[in-house]
């Protein structure tokens, strides 16, 4: 569902420095694409504005006072699921990042990033778009090799070999374009490895929760 | 003394010394059985010998099968045994016997049981249950009925050798084990001592190339915001961005400096590098574009070959940031079997790889100098490029885990 230009997308800007808040805010207006409908300077905040607002696009930091980003993000993904989440992240946050996304963040994108980038960000991950940055591809690399080397308990998707490939030249750097051209795919079937890549991303993190749940008894009924 | 015996047991040398032992404890034993079976009849009290030898059988299994020779207690035991048996066998012989004139059934067997003490302790230890057993070998004279004055020169001389015999047996195998235990120590401290040195160069590496990267650029960004901030403080108005743009460059450094200084999430083994620190560092020297660092775990060299893989990189790195006009680079590292595979790629103008013309004009000598560390390392490296595309440069380094201890 792509919105026509006369429709602004409708973004909630979530970080604890008011002159960051500002200047997003004045970038992606003036880019034209964006509008944003209301700032959080903090986790707690960001849930309570998004659930007012209900925006297309929450552009979140990770590192904030009282209740942090990941916090937030994994609320947001449950009460407003179809609202999607843009980390906008200082560079070394890396392992956040990866728990942002587990819990429902669709893309992430570093601060040193240009607004031009981060207007671009904003249209692509509200266009339904993975937003992924090579040392987040690194990560979660990683992490399936992490689980791939445990004992994985059947029906827990793994990577597939396309989905590695993928996954190895994003963290090279390539674009989805330069990916679809050398693996003589589509950019967006590019795209789609990279969003089944998260998906499987999100379900271990609920894989994990569940196992947590049946290790300490949380599945059963109270009697 | 107290003796750690089981970690002196565990040297392999002395097992080998015990084993040796044993093998003549059963031979002698062999011995003493063939030579009671044989003269049983000349025997005063063949009966009795044939029991107690029987007893001393099974005292020997046991201590064969529960390995006695590693506990102290067994062994004093075993020697009190042995003594006993001096005099004992005096009494089961034939009236005289015990002078020393007939094949004595208990010579040779009972100085394993001073070869055992030695090897489990000290010379010392070694030396006095050899005295403890010639105590019981002149003892069993006067036991039995044999004054030492009524000893003719070739009985002395007999008891003479059979002290010197047991001496000698209980004060060698000391000497022989501690000498195999101070051969052992010595080489465990100069595997400890390699160990620490190799896990103190890694981390002098480590320091190094995060030192070498992170003066020039810090101190670079502090002056921006200062000159910056100088000149913002005397305008009138200030546009929110453009305090931005120096909270940026301030938050930048302040998180890839963190990022630096922080310990490596990964575990490396003692004597690596971690790849991520070293090539962030190395990134971190490059100020004409934005460079990331990715790696996946277990992304590590060996400290003595990590300075070559990050100079070839920072090669690469210089011709991305030089040559290709390129906007971003990205440096990813990954480990795979038995290889750590790094490759450096550039968004910028790409060019046309080919070997031939680019040493006609000259422009081969990076590309020679960067193949030619990864050679030196036994790696080798491919070239990804297309103008128009970007270039890819991948390393490919073996890693066999030999000089860190995995």
């Amino acid at each position: 569902m792509s919105d026509d230009a006369a429709a602004p997308i409708r973004v909630v800007v979530v970080d604890d420095h008011p002159v960051w808040r500002d200047g997003v805010r004045s970038d992606l207006e003036r880019s034209g694409i964006a509008v944003v409908v209301g700032e959080a300077a903090d986790g707690g905040e960001a849930v309570d504005v998004t659930l007012a607002e209900m925006p297309d696009v929450v552009l979140m930091d990770l590192r904030m006072p009282t209740v942090p980003g990941v916090e937030a993000i994994a609320r947001i993904a449950e009460s407003a699921p179809h609202v999607r989440v843009l980390v906008l992240s200082a560079s070394g946050e890396e392992a956040d990042v990866l728990e942002a996304v587990k819990v429902g963040a669709s893309g992430y994108l570093l601060k040193s990033s240009t607004s031009q980038e981060i207007a671009d960000a904003v249209a692509r991950v509200h266009a339904g778009e993975p937003v992924f940055t090579a040392p987040l591809a690194g990560l979660v690399l990683s992490e399936f090799r992490r689980v791939s080397a445990g004992a994985r308990p059947a029906g827990e998707p793994g990577l597939t070999e396309r989905e590695n490939e993928v996954l190895r030249l994003v963290a090279k750097g390539y674009t989805y374009r330069e990916i679809g051209e050398r693996l003589f795919i589509s950019e967006k079937t590019a795209q789609n490895h990279v969003r089944n890549i998260l998906t499987k991303l999100q379900l271990h993190k609920r894989y994990e929760l569940m196992r947590y749940a049946i290790q300490k008894g949380l599945d059963r009924a109270p009697d | 003394m107290a003796t750690p015996d089981a970690v002196r047991m565990a040297e392999p040398g002395r097992r080998g010394l015990f084993v040796g032992i044993l093998a003549y404890r059963w031979a002698t034993l062999a011995w003493m059985t063939a030579l009671a079976l044989i003269s049983r009849d000349r025997l005063a009290r063949g009966g009795l010998a044939l029991v107690v030898l029987a007893l001393v059988i099974v005292w020997n299994a046991a201590f064969t099968m529960r390995k006695g020779w590693e506990r102290p207690s067994w062994r004093w035991v075993d020697l009190g045994l042995s003594v006993a048996l001096l005099p004992f066998a005096g009494y089961v012989m034939e009236e005289g016997g015990a002078a020393g004139g007939v094949p004595f059934f208990a010579t040779s067997y009972p100085a394993t049981s001073a070869l055992t003490i030695g090897a489990g302790g000290t010379p010392a230890t070694g030396l006095a249950a050899g005295l403890a057993l010639s105590i019981g070998l002149v003892a069993s004279r006067p036991v039995n009925g044999i004054g030492l004055d009524e000893l003719d020169s070739a009985q002395w001389a007999n008891l003479v050798n059979g002290i010197v015999y047991f001496v000698a047996a209980g004060g060698a195998a000391g000497v022989v084990s501690r000498s195999l235990a101070r051969t052992a120590a010595e080489r465990d401290r100069a595997v400890e001592e390699a160990a620490r040195e190799r896990e103190r160069a890694a981390r002098l590496a480590e320091r190094d190339a995060i030192g070498r990267e992170i003066h020039d650029s810090v101190l670079q960004s502090l002056a921006v915001v200062a000159k910056q901030g100088r000149e913002l403080a005397s305008r009138e108005t200030v546009a929110p961005e453009q305090i931005r743009d120096l909270l940026e460059v301030a938050v930048e450094q302040e998180h890839a400096l963190r990022d630096l200084l922080s310990h490596p999430p990964e575990e490396v083994p003692p004597g690596a590098v971690s790849l991520r620190t070293a090539l962030s560092a190395a990134a971190f020297g490059v100020r004409d574009v934005p460079v990331t660092v990715s790696t996946t775990s277990g992304a590590w060299m060996p400290a003595g070959e990590v300075d070559e893989v990050v100079a070839a990189v920072r090669q690469a790195l210089e011709n991305a940031a030089r040559h290709a006009h390129s906007s971003r680079g990205t440096i990813f590292a990954e480990a795979l079997d038995g290889a750590v595979v790094v490759s450096i790629r550039d968004d910028g103008v790409g060019f046309e790889f080919d070997e031939a013309r680019l040493a006609r004009e000259g422009k081969l000598g990076l590309l020679r100098s960067m193949r030619g560390r990864a050679e030196a390392l036994g790696g080798s490296m491919d070239v990804r490029t297309a103008p128009g595309h970007g270039t890819e440069i991948e390393f490919r380094f073996p890693r066999d885990g030999s000089g860190v201890d995995v």
